[in-house]
């Protein structure tokens, strides 16, 4: 009977499941494209292959939030520090053309010797002042190819080498010129601290902090741990935000539909009622269709966010949409399931109240 | 059609469990008394307020009908006739009076009590089918047997629809099958669980003569084959000959019995 009540109404039937999968499509991606933005980020970081970070006082961890640099001078100090096999100063800046992205002010030789040297797709390392190098994914994205040039910040650079991405940022120019470009004379917003072993980490970090007590100094493990959206209250709020109106739409539509068909159902209750059908029988009924249409469209939903994915990752290789967690999808589902139930509820108690009488004789 | 007289197992060798108990005031059942009323009404009023309008559709109606007594109750319309079925199927409580229905009081009973009973021992037929028009006439059949919560008894299923002639009829919907059809599937569903009473509301009313002798027979049948009490409303005086008894109403009291 359910299944007869679905098919029977073909496009209010497709609306709905259609409104579901919408639902759980936007929490998913949402979710997906936060968490992969964040982790994509962390690690690139992480692909530095620098074991200790050390920042200006009063840093965030989301790197380039803070304009305040160091003096470059600081790196000579920490090189100097036991276990310390390496130092490299980054100068970051932001770049908001083909997307928002940080650009790396980097000295190449001792970037090199903490991140193990840039794997080149094409081209290769910095040589002059106006050469730039960009990851595959941001060449990909803006069609990019050696030799090319391209003007950020009112500067035109020339793309010296494609480079693997995952190694801190998608684009990196000379040190000297990111300065430049800043005034920011002798100046890093970052310092990579790469030890002579990796088991040395904590200690070269608790040396950092002693000398610089105020300075922001952070393992990499640690860095790792806090780049979640936990961390992030306001994109926790937007988060909660972008779900509560996929779960309203959800809702609304399901209310909708489930109210039209009482509606246009009363009769057909009214006789359910003549045979003997109970309250809990004639909610039932609507709830168990609810749940069918719902759980087609948590389906849908969980099928459209992986083409979805695919289909905004083809178009926009520099983003990153993280599906991966098995909870998510858990939560998207049971979210679509509770708000259709609510949205199903009033209209199924309507009809449970019907009066008989009244029903039978509806036209 | 089939006239091989059905064999059907009784469905209620004990009282189904979830229906209503104690609210018999002390009436026995018809079961411990032979001719014990299955249906009686004693100054039956039902009045309906619109706004502060208010109908009085029964006046105080006494009735009694006996077990397998098919009864036919007549009358010009708004005399009461189909609020007196109304109120003797559960579907609506009356204002006033009293009316036992197999022996339990429907004044005191509340609307979860009155669906079970209907539940169970009542059975409609009405003069617009009212099959379900998403389900085929198996599954409308079917239908009453799952409200019930008995399961699927397939030994009566064929006995009833062999007897109404609906083999063929079985995979059509509603709105493939001719108001004869319509009608003996509606009377199938009614009868499938084994109802102690059918009521029917001018069952005759949408058919032609043809189909309205045919379903006629079908009701007298059943009345017959399976001792069901039967009443049956109508305007129709050939139909009401049919039944063992005719009463007739007008302005919401029994004029004739």
């Amino acid at each position: 009977m359910i299944m007869e009540n679905v098919l029977h109404r073909p496009v209010r039937t497709v609306i709905s499941i259609l409104a579901v999968a919408l639902e759980v499509g936007m929490v998913l991606l949402v979710v997906g494209m936060t968490h992969g933005l964040l982790n994509e980020a962390a690690r690139r970081v992480e692909g530095v292959g620098a074991d200790v970070m050390v920042q200006p006082p009063g840093s965030s961890f989301l790197l380039g939030l803070t304009s305040a640099p160091m003096t470059i001078k600081l790196g000579n100090l920490l090189s100097e520090l036991p276990h310390v096999k390496v130092v490299t100063p980054v100068l970051l800046q932001f770049n908001t053309t083909g997307g928002l992205n940080l650009i790396y002010g980097i000295d190449m030789a001792t970037f090199d010797q903490v991140s193990g040297g840039f794997v080149y797709h094409a081209g290769g390392p910095l040589k002059n002042p106006d050469d730039i190098l960009v990851d595959d994914w941001y060449a990909k994205a803006n069609h990019f190819t050696v030799g090319q040039t391209m003007n950020l910040k009112n500067h035109d650079f020339r793309v010296a080498g494609i480079v693997e991405h995952g190694k801190g940022a998608r684009l990196f120019i000379p040190l000297q010129t990111a300065e430049e470009m800043t005034a920011s004379h002798d100046q890093a917003n970052i310092f990579f601290v790469k030890c002579t072993d990796p088991g040395y980490t904590d200690d070269v970090a608790a040396q950092v902090r002693s000398r610089l007590p105020n300075y922001q100094v952070l393992s990499i493990r640690e860095y790792m741990s806090l780049m979640t959206s936990n961390n992030l209250p306001a994109l926790n709020a937007f988060i909660a935000a972008m779900i509560a109106v996929a779960i309203a739409i959800g809702f609304l539509v399901i209310f909708l539909s489930m109210y039209t068909t009482i509606t246009e159902r009363t009769r057909e209750i009214g006789i359910l009622k003549s045979l003997g059908a109970s309250k809990r029988f004639i909610i039932s009924i609507i709830l168990r269709e609810t749940t069918l249409l719902t759980a087609i469209g948590i389906l849908g939903g969980c099928v459209g966010a992986v083409v979805a994915r695919k289909v905004i990752l083809e178009a926009f290789p520099t983003l990153s949409i993280d599906l991966s967690d098995a909870g998510w999808w858990l939560r998207a589902a049971a979210l679509a399931l509770g708000g259709s139930l609510m949205g199903a509820f009033y209209p199924a108690m309507r009809a449970a109240q019907l009066d008989p009488v009244d029903a039978l004789a509806y036209e | 059609m089939n006239n091989a007289p059905p064999v059907c197992e009784p469905l209620f060798l004990a009282e189904p469990a979830d229906m209503p108990q104690g609210r018999d005031h002390g009436r026995p059942k018809h079961d411990e008394l032979a001719m014990e009323p299955i249906i009686a009404t004693e100054d039956l009023k039902k009045v309906y307020r619109l706004g502060k309008l208010e109908v009085f559709a029964l006046r105080g109606v006494d009735l009694v009908v006996q077990p397998g007594e098919f009864l036919a109750v007549v009358g010009p319309s708004g005399c009461g006739k189909s609020t007196l079925l109304h109120i003797l199927g559960g579907l609506t409580p009356p204002t006033g009076g009293k009316v036992f229905v197999d022996g339990n009081d429907f004044t005191t009973m509340d609307d979860a009590d009155r669906t079970r009973f209907r539940r169970h021992k009542i059975g409609f037929v009405f003069q617009r089918f009212n099959l379900l028009p998403t389900l085929t006439a198996r599954y409308n059949i079917d239908l009453a047997q799952h409200i019930q919560g008995d399961g699927f008894n397939p030994h009566r299923f064929d006995a009833v629809v062999d007897m109404l002639g609906l083999r063929d009829k079985l995979d059509r919907k509603p709105f493939a099958l001719s108001g004869g059809e319509q009608q003996r599937v509606a009377i199938a569903r009614a009868v499938i669980c084994e109802p102690k009473i059918l009521l029917a509301d001018e069952p005759t009313g949408n058919l032609d003569t043809e189909n309205s002798l045919l379903v006629l027979n079908m009701l007298r049948e059943l009345n017959r084959a399976f001792r069901q009490t039967v009443l049956m409303i109508t305007h129709n005086p050939e139909a009401a000959d049919v039944a063992d008894r005719t009463v007739r109403m007008r302005d919401g009291r029994v004029i004739q019995d």
